[in-house]
C-alpha cells in the first residue's frame, strides 16, 4: 500500500519535467548514455531518476547549441567513460575497434593460402 | 525427509559415475560383452537417479517443502503451480541440477545409440563425458546444493521475481541448456577422436545429429528468450547486446560452423582438425558463458543467479577443461593435407566459418574488453550496441551475398561461376529495396545495402527451392528452408529497425499529445487488485488519423508483494504489418508519467522467420537418411 501511496501521491516536490522527446537525434544520444543506477539499460530505456536528470542536461545541451560529441565528452568529464555504450576511439580503446577487422583479414589470408599452397605444388 | 532423500541421490549418482569410469577403463583394455552390458546398464541407473534427483527438487516446489533454503528462497504458496514447476529450474541450484540432468541424459543415448562405432570410442567418450559429469556434481554438492535443509522450517517462501514468472522464461531455460549442454557430448566425442583414431566420414556421422539437436535447442532457447525480452523488460526491443545474451551468443555462432563444416567432413573427409576444433570449442563456450554468468562479473539486467564464490569453481573448472582439451589436440592431431578447390562448395563452407568467426570475436572482445580493461589499467569502459552496430552491420552485408552463391557451388570443383544471373539479381534486388524505401519513405546507404542483400539472399534461395522441388529426393530442402528464414531474418529486421517509430513522453493523466499522423490520448487511470499483485493500469487511446483507426492500450505498473517488487507491463498491439508498443512507468516526486511509444514494422514477421530457421533444422533431424 505504501509504495502505492508513493506512486500515486503527487509529492511536495514536484519535479520539472520535460514533456516531449521530439526528434531521432535526441533518442539516439539517450540509447548511447547508461543508466549508472540501473542493471544494463540505457537512460531511453529506464525511467530512474538519474535517466530522467541525464536526460534534462542533454536537451539542455541541445538547446545551448552542442553537438553530440561535445555532450558525451561533457557527461565523460562529469561520469566517465562508463556512460557512454559506443566506446571513444582512442589509445586503450584501439584494440577493441580494429581488433576484430584485423582477425578478418588475417582469416581470409588463411583461406586463400590454403589454396595457393595447393596451386604451388599443382605446378610442380 | 526430502533433502536427505535428494543429497542421498546426489551422492548415488556421483558415485555410479565413478564406477563408470573405472568400469570403463577396464573395458578399454579388454573387449567383454558383459561388461559392456555392466556399462549400459550403470548408464541407465545414472540417468534414472539423476533424474529421480530433479523430480525430488520439482516435489519440493510443487508440494511448497519450505524445509529446502532453496525452495524457501524461491518459491511461494500463492504461485500458480506452472510457475512453481518452472521456478525449480529458475535459480541457480535448480539449473544445475538440471545442467546435470542433461549432460547425463546425452552421455546415456550417445552410449546406447551409438551401436556400430568403435567400441573404443564409445568408451572414451564415455569416460570424459562422466569426467565432466563428477565435475559438476561435484560444483553442486559444494557449493550449490539444492537439497540443504533449513531449520525452523518456515512457514511461508520468500517468492520468485515476478519478471520470472512468465511462460516464454519458464521454457527458455531448457531450451538452451538443451542447447549448451548437449554440445558437451561432442566435445567428448572430439577428444575420444583423437586418442582413439576414430576420424573422417565416421566421426563427422557420429556426432552430427547431436550437433543438430543442440544447434535447434540453442536456436530455439535465444529465440524465446528474446521474445521475452520483448515483451517483458518493456523497452520494445529484441535484442540488446547486453553481456548475458552475448554469452549466450557466443557458442551459437560456434555451432553454426560446426554444423556447416561437419558435412564437409563428412562428404569430403577433409578439415577434420578444424572440425575437432569447433566441437571442443562449443562447449568451452558454452561453460564460460554459464561462468560469465553465474559469476556476476558481467553487468546485466539478466543477472538473476549470481555469486562470486561460484565463479572461482567455475573457473577452474573451465581451466582443467581448456588446458585439458588443448593438450589433447595437440597430442593427437595429425598433419591433414588440403586438398580442394578455390571454386568448391567446400570453400564456401569454410566462408561461412570464416564470417561466423569474425562475429565471434567481435562479441567476445566487445564482452570481455571491459573486464580486462578494469583490471589492467582500472579503467571502466561500457560496450554497448551502438559498437556491435557499427562493426556487425557491414560484414552482415558479404555474408549474405555468400550464402547466396554458396550452395549453388558443387563439390569438390564447380567449373564455371556464371557471373551475369549475379548480376542481374543483384539489379533486380536493387530495384524492390528501392520500392521499399520509397514506400517507407526514409533513407541510409547501409539499410539500403542490408536490404539489397536480404533481398538478393531471398530470391536466390527461393529458385534453389523452386529446383528443390522439380529434384524430387532433393537433400537440401531443410538447408533451404533455414536459409530462407535467415534471409527473411535479416530482412525484417532492416525494416524494422530503420522505418521504427519511437517516442518519449513524460504525461499527466488527461494529456494528449499529437505527432506525425497519430493521436496519443492519456485518459485515465485504475487500479486492480490481482491474486498476487496490484496493477496500476492505465487507459490510453491511439489514433491513427490518416485511416482513422483507433486502438485502446493499457499499459501497467505492478506492485509484487512476494517478493517487494515494481515491473512494467507493455501494452502491446499485433498486427501483421506492425506493433503498438506503449509502457508506462511512474517518475518519482511527480504526477507525470513517463510514456514510451513505438510503433514497430514486422515484428511477427521478426519472429517467424526466426522459427523458420529452426524449423530447418528440425526437418533435417526427422528426414530419413
Amino acid at each position: 500500500m505504501k509504495i502505492l501511496i508513493i506512486i500515486l501521491s503527487l509529492s511536495l516536490i514536484s519535479q520539472k519535467v520535460n514533456s516531449q522527446v521530439d526528434n531521432q537525434f535526441q533518442m539516439n544520444i539517450y540509447k548511447n548514455i547508461r543508466c549508472l543506477v540501473c542493471q544494463g539499460q540505457s537512460i531511453a530505456d529506464s525511467n530512474s531518476d538519474f535517466a530522467q536528470t541525464i536526460k534534462l542536461v542533454i536537451d539542455d545541451k541541445i538547446k545551448e547549441g552542442k553537438n553530440e560529441d561535445e555532450i558525451y565528452e561533457f557527461l565523460i568529464s562529469k561520469y566517465g567513460e562508463w556512460i557512454v555504450y559506443r566506446p571513444e576511439l582512442k589509445k586503450t580503446n584501439f584494440f577493441l575497434w580494429f581488433f576484430p577487422y584485423i582477425a578478418l583479414l588475417l582469416g581470409g589470408i588463411l583461406i586463400l593460402s590454403l589454396f595457393r599452397k595447393k596451386n604451388l605444388k599443382n605446378k610442380k | 525427509m526430502l533433502s536427505n532423500l535428494g543429497i542421498f541421490s546426489i551422492v548415488l549418482t556421483l558415485l555410479i559415475s565413478f564406477l563408470l569410469v573405472y568400469n570403463s577403463t577396464i573395458l578399454f583394455k579388454k573387449n567383454n560383452q558383459i561388461l559392456l552390458q555392466k556399462i549400459i546398464n550403470l548408464s541407465l541407473s545414472q540417468l534414472f537417479f539423476s533424474i529421480l534427483c530433479f523430480i525430488l527438487l520439482i516435489y519440493g516446489y510443487v508440494s511448497s517443502d519450505f524445509s529446502l533454503i532453496n525452495v524457501f528462497q524461491n518459491s511461494h504458496t500463492s504461485k500458480p503451480l506452472f510457475f512453481k514447476i518452472a521456478g525449480t529450474w529458475g535459480n541457480h541450484e535448480g539449473s544445475l541440477l538440471l545442467w546435470i540432468n542433461i549432460l547425463v541424459i546425452f552421455s546415456y543415448f550417445f552410449l546406447i545409440k551409438g551401436k556400430n562405432y568403435n567400441i573404443n570410442f564409445r568408451l572414451i567418450t564415455l569416460i570424459i563425458q562422466n569426467f565432466l559429469i563428477i565435475g559438476f556434481l561435484l560444483f553442486l554438492l559444494i557449493t550449490s546444493n539444492p537439497f540443504v535443509p533449513i531449520y525452523p522450517v518456515p512457514s511461508e517462501g520468500l517468492g520468485l521475481n515476478p519478471i520470472l514468472q512468465d511462460p516464454a522464461l519458464a521454457i527458455h531455460p531448457p531450451l538452451l541448456y538443451v542447447g549448451f549442454v548437449g554440445s558437451s557430448i561432442y566435445f567428448s566425442a572430439a577428444i575420444a577422436s583423437l586418442m582413439t583414431n576414430f576420424k573422417g566420414k565416421e566421426f563427422a556421422n557420429s556426432i552430427k545429429t547431436w550437433v543438430l539437436i543442440s544447434w535447434v535447442f540453442q536456436s530455439l532457447g535465444i529465440i524465446v528468450g528474446s521474445i521475452w525480452a520483448y515483451y517483458e523488460l518493456g523497452w520494445g526491443g529484441f535484442w540488446f547486446w547486453d553481456p548475458v545474451e552475448n554469452a549466450s551468443l557466443m557458442p551459437w555462432f560456434v555451432i553454426t560452423a560446426l554444423m556447416h563444416s561437419v558435412i564437409v567432413l563428412e562428404k569430403r573427409n577433409t578439415i577434420y582438425s578444424w572440425v575437432i576444433i569447433l566441437c571442443l570449442l562449443t562447449f568451452i563456450l558454452s561453460v564460460t558463458g554459464t561462468f560469465l554468468v553465474r559469476s556476476g562479473i558481467l553487468n546485466s539486467v539478466h543477472t538473476f543467479a549470481s555469486d562470486p564464490s561460484r565463479g572461482l569453481y567455475i573457473l577452474i573448472y573451465l581451466s582443467i577443461m581448456v588446458v585439458g582439451s588443448f593438450l589433447a589436440f595437440f597430442k593427437y592431431q595429425q598433419k591433414e593435407i588440403y586438398n580442394f578447390s578455390l571454386k568448391s562448395k567446400e570453400t564456401f563452407v569454410l566462408v561461412n566459418n570464416w564470417f561466423m568467426l569474425f562475429f565471434l570475436i567481435t562479441v567476445i572482445l566487445g564482452t570481455l574488453y571491459p573486464i580486462f580493461l578494469e583490471v589492467l589499467i582500472q579503467k571502466k569502459i561500457s560496450v554497448g550496441p551502438p559498437f556491435y552496430n557499427i562493426l556487425i552491420i557491414p560484414i552482415v552485408i558479404p555474408f549474405l551475398i555468400f550464402m547466396a552463391i554458396g550452395p549453388k557451388i558443387s563439390w569438390i570443383k564447380h567449373n564455371s561461376v556464371k557471373i551475369w544471373p549475379i548480376i542481374y539479381l543483384l539489379i533486380l534486388a536493387t530495384i524492390l529495396n528501392f520500392i521499399i524505401i520509397y514506400f517507407f519513405g526514409s533513407y541510409s546507404i547501409l539499410t539500403n545495402l542490408i536490404i539489397i542483400s536480404a533481398i538478393f539472399l531471398i530470391i536466390n534461395t527461393l529458385i534453389d527451392l523452386k529446383n528443390s522441388f522439380a529434384k524430387k529426393g532433393d537433400s537440401s530442402f531443410s538447408r533451404i528452408i533455414s536459409h530462407l528464414g535467415f534471409a527473411f531474418l535479416i530482412f525484417f529486421i532492416g525494416i524494422n529497425n530503420h522505418f521504427s517509430l519511437e517516442k518519449d513522453f513524460n504525461l499527466k493523466v488527461g494529456d494528449k499529445v499529437k505527432f506525425e499522423n497519430y493521436k496519443l490520448d492519456f485518459k485515465d487511470l485504475s487500479i486492480k487488485e490481482r491474486k498476487n499483485h496490484k496493477a496500476i493500469i492505465g487507459n490510453f487511446i491511439f489514433l491513427n488519423k490518416m485511416t482513422g483507426v483507433e486502438e485502446k492500450l493499457f499499459p501497467e505498473i505492478r506492485i509484487y508483494d512476494q517478493p517487494k517488487t515494481l515491473t512494467y507491463e507493455a501494452s502491446i498491439k499485433t498486427k501483421l504489418s506492425h506493433d503498438v508498443y506503449l509502457t508506462m512507468s511512474n517518475i518519482e516526486r511527480s504526477d507525470y508519467y513517463n510514456i514510451k511509444f513505438q510503433k514497430k514494422n514486422f515484428m511477427i514477421w521478426i519472429w517467424l522467420s526466426a522459427f523458420i530457421i529452426t524449423i530447418g533444422g528440425f526437418l533435417r533431424l526427422f528426414k530419413k537418411n
